[in-house]
């Protein structure tokens, strides 16, 4: 059951304010997901405090470096559960998990960092990881 | 960091990893207290389903995270190994990285080996007690029958008229043993009798009217006139 809109927009407005790009329906998966040309970042937003408290700041961090993906995205779990179900369905063979994080070069699956490896950290950490992973792949 | 529940436990809200014999459990901690471990999301991995051993199952489940095939799985804490955060696998056992447990079944140590070690003597460390007369009894057994640098270990196996029996052995420890250090020597079980002798108590009565170890088994709901039979 998603939780109350004026709960949750603290959370969108986090990541938007930021530049993310955030994707509510299906349609708007699928119209982001058919660029496939370039690197795409995408986040799994999640009302979870301990993980997405972290994940948030730290995407923001990490976009803000000098090698990022070419498009930012997000979906909210719980929230938006039809866009966030086609995001899943489009990233790749990999578990469901909220927060999460996927990086797709061309369309194809590059990086993954899913909710276990954002609990307990801080977000200059998941941010200097996202930094590695960009520095690899855009 | 990672919890709004401070009574739940350090882990709490953390997805963790214990394995027990050939089996693993992955999911995200609810609990983790002296009797029991309660995941969300959970999923459970036996040596050799599907094709793959339990240390590739945890390889991948690290890199990208578990299929949840359970809402919730309970897992009695006696004969698991240590709960670590399924994180580290990934990053190693690092302070930042690894939040440590508080319980007595999770102490944290730096090297895996010597954390195993460390959560099995914790973990144990509440499972059985001898009273005064009892660790007495076998300070002066080991001497008399000169057993130096061995323990008493203790265990359960099928039979008698209760359905289980207890045994009682002098012994060195064994690999995955779980350890009750007392003064003067230690006590041993194998995970699977500690499940039955968790809480158990041992008394020893001398003399001629006096009945030798007896077990005051928490667990046990029916036992047999001797004593030494029971059935949980």
């Amino acid at each position: 059951m998603p939780y109350p809109e004026q709960l949750v927009a603290p959370m969108r407005a986090e990541l938007t304010s930021a530049g993310v790009r955030e994707l509510r329906t299906a349609g708007e998966v699928d119209t982001w997901f058919a660029e496939k040309q370039g690197t795409s970042l995408l986040l799994v937003n999640s009302v979870c405090g301990c993980a997405a408290g972290s994940a948030r700041p730290a995407v923001k961090l990490a976009i803000n470096g000098s090698r990022k993906p070419d498009r930012v995205a997000t979906v909210f779990a719980g929230q938006d559960v039809e866009a966030t179900a086609r995001a899943r369905a489009l990233i790749g063979d990999v578990p469901p998990s909220s927060p999460s994080i996927a990086l797709l070069k061309d369309g194809e699956l590059v990086h993954f960092v899913p909710r276990h490896l954002i609990e307990g950290q801080s977000a200059e950490v998941i941010a200097g990881e996202l930094a590695a992973a960009f520095n690899q792949h855009c | 960091m990672g919890t709004f529940h401070d009574d739940k436990g350090a882990l709490h809200g953390i997805t963790v990893y214990a394995q027990a014999g050939d089996t693993v459990y992955v999911g995200r901690c609810d609990t983790l207290d002296d009797q029991r471990l309660v995941l969300h999301d959970a999923d459970l991995h036996v040596e050799g389903q599907d094709g793959r051993t339990v240390d590739q199952y945890l390889q991948r489940s690290a890199r990208f995270g578990i299929w949840k095939k359970h809402d919730t799985l309970i897992v009695p804490v006696a004969g698991l190994g240590p709960v670590r955060p399924l994180g580290e696998l990934v990053r190693g056992g690092g302070a930042a990285a690894a939040p440590e447990a508080t319980t007595t079944a999770t102490a944290a140590a730096p090297a895996p080996a010597a954390a195993s070690a460390a959560a099995a003597v914790a973990a144990a460390s509440d499972a059985v007690s001898l009273t005064p007369g009892a660790a007495q009894e076998v300070r002066r057994l080991l001497v008399a029958e000169q057993r130096d640098g061995q323990g008493l270990r203790l265990g359960v196996a099928g039979g008698g008229c209760s359905g289980l029996v207890y045994k009682v052995e002098f012994d060195t420890r064994r690999d995955g043993d779980l350890v009750v250090p007392q003064d003067g020597f230690d006590v041993y079980l194998d995970r699977k009798s500690a499940i039955y002798l968790r809480g158990i108590t041992v008394d020893h009565q001398a003399g001629l009217g006096g009945r030798g170890f007896q077990f005051r088994n928490p667990n046990a709901t029916n036992t047999c006139g001797c004593g030494e039979s029971f059935a949980v």
